[in-house]
């Protein structure tokens, strides 16, 4: 309790950036959903093409349900912690940070929330709300599953939280890059495809079922197998706590770089 | 038109001293380029491997069929026009996010030429090398691995007038996004409007009959990237569709004409941010 209030201006700070910029973040948005689109027909394309109902167990109301859902949770567990920790490192203005009483993570985490609790409102409901319309209009009955919803939402959250410790580890790369927006891009890149955000792994066969144990995975693919429905109870409490595991492990690695990277700071200055 | 074009070899020399500074940097940036567009392209080839061609359907009848080839043909074709405008104006996409922003914009103003020419000239984005790499890779690699009877239906005049189209095409891109980024001018920030805009390129890099019709009105002609690529790209292959190189050449000019509408009026209503 003492941590939540402690913690909350940052938080309402993340909020009224996030607040300020909303114009921008929905032009953006409708910029980024246009690949959905984009995929939307081609996969239509596609399934027309093929000689089966289904692609590697995938029909294409799955599909379509895949896209979406992999976009809302990508856009949900994202974290820019990388690129901000390495701007403040290269200008030096993360001293600020060091020197009040707060937790180093703690305090971008909580910032960054403040930002998430907007765009939660302004995507989770249109999006989960679309898909669910579409699923029923295509089979013609709900599958809307509560427990599976909330299943999925916590595997949300613990996708994000893996996620910003990731990129807080990430991030202290900074200290030996000095192009942060050209590692970013591959970074980025290399991530969407190694957690299915690009394509299900189930397509990739061999390959896709050893990448499923990796941390990337955590990152995307399981919640969206979760909510599709795609897991049995089984599965699901296995990549679950996979999932916890992963989390554990980066909250360690990015304690660990952070205790080494506090004495290398020193050479920067302020 | 010749004191603009040595300013603008000044401009690209200077930017390739800096280039040579930061060797690094440069490589990163186009290998973030390249990986982005080879990724989406092995995602093409496990989707291929699951199909025998793309399939344009309707009412359960089959319209109109691309092989894989004929796909990575468009696809490359595709980033040839959009490289090109990342190569040489990708300075407009700073104009929307920061210059007008951050009050920069007055040095546009202050020296004695087109501040619409001084901002396309001023930097020089070397990462577009990635896309362009891709590209030029993409359109030999699926004529080389193409069919001998597909290749014998391409008639080798029809390159002509498709390799004139590219700089039209190029000036879509370029007046996309003059005409969003002028909108700073008003706003100080249009660098997502532009974003949002320059996205809708996405759909012409598969072919445009898959999509449904507001989709394909959209990209012929309000926001025309289909003209960019799907459609020269098409008639290069087989003759389709001739009627889209005239009009991406009006398209383009009418396009230009707007945007430089849109930039005149802007640069009237601008009011400097900067103290």
């Amino acid at each position: 309790m003492r941590l939540l209030r402690m913690y909350k201006p940052f938080t309402s700070a993340g909020l009224q950036e996030m607040v300020v910029y909303r114009v921008n973040f929905l032009f953006f948005l409708l910029g980024e959903i246009m690949k959905c689109f984009v995929m939307f027909f081609v996969w239509k394309a596609v399934f027309d093409s093929s000689d089966g109902t289904t692609i590697y167990g995938f029909t294409y109301e799955n599909m379509v349900v895949y896209l979406f859902i992999s976009f809302l949770s990508g856009y949900l567990t994202y974290s820019d912690g990388s690129y901000v920790i390495g701007k403040e490192i290269l200008d030096g203005s993360i001293a600020m940070r060091m020197i009040k009483p707060v937790d180093f993570d703690m305090c971008f985490l909580f910032q960054e929330l403040g930002g998430k609790i907007l765009q939660v409102l302004i995507l989770f409901v249109p999006i989960t709300a679309g898909v669910e319309i579409y699923r029923f209009i295509i089979t013609g009955e709900i599958l809307f599953n509560i427990p599976l919803f909330l299943l999925f939402v916590l595997s949300m959250v613990l996708a994000y939280l893996i996620n910003f410790f990731f990129n807080l580890s990430y991030g202290f790369l900074a200290f030996y890059l000095k192009n942060l927006w050209g590692t970013d891009i591959i970074k980025g890149v290399i991530i969407d495809f190694l957690s299915g955000a690009t394509i299900p792994l189930a397509f990739m066969g061999g390959f896709g079922k050893v990448l499923g144990y990796l941390p990337f995975a955590s990152l995307s693919y399981t919640p969206v197998m979760i909510y599709m429905g795609m897991y049995s109870a089984g599965e699901i409490a296995f990549y679950l706590s996979l999932q916890v595991l992963w989390l554990v492990v980066f909250i360690a690695v990015s304690k660990l770089i952070l205790h080494l990277a506090m004495k290398r700071l020193v050479v920067h200055g302020g | 038109m010749k004191r603009i074009l040595k300013m603008h070899l000044i401009f690209i020399r200077q930017d390739l001293k800096k280039l040579m500074e930061y060797k690094v940097d440069f490589l990163l940036g186009a290998i973030g380029f390249l990986l982005t567009q080879a990724v989406q392209i092995l995602c093409l080839g496990i989707i291929f491997s699951a199909i025998p061609a793309l399939c344009y359907t309707l009412n359960g009848e089959v319209l109109d069929a691309w092989s894989f080839e004929e796909v990575l043909f468009i696809y490359g074709f595709s980033l040839i026009p959009k490289g090109i405008d990342h190569l040489l104006y990708d300075n407009l996409w700073g104009l929307g996010y920061w210059i007008v922003d951050k009050g920069d914009f007055d040095k546009y103003l202050t020296r004695p030429i087109n501040s619409w020419i001084y901002i396309l000239c001023e930097k020089f984005c070397v990462d577009a090398f990635g896309d362009l790499v891709v590209g030029v890779a993409l359109i030999v690699y699926s004529l080389v691995s193409m069919s001998p009877e597909t290749i014998a239906e391409i008639n080798p005049l029809r390159i002509i007038p498709v390799v004139l189209v590219i700089p039209f095409a190029v000036m879509i891109f370029t007046s996309v996004k003059t005409g969003t980024a002028a909108i700073s001018f008003w706003t100080k920030r249009s660098g997502h409007i532009t974003h949002m805009c320059y996205m809708t390129n996405e759909f012409a890099k598969y072919p445009a009959k898959i999509y449904n019709t507001f989709v394909k009105t959209l990209i012929t002609y309000i926001l025309p990237f289909a003209l960019t690529a799907y459609y020269p790209a098409i008639y290069l292959l087989r003759g389709e569709s001739w009627w889209s190189i005239p009009v991406t050449v009006a398209v383009s000019l009418v396009l230009f004409g707007v945007s430089q509408l849109i930039w005149h009026r802007g640069l009237k209503a601008y009011e400097s941010a900067g103290s």
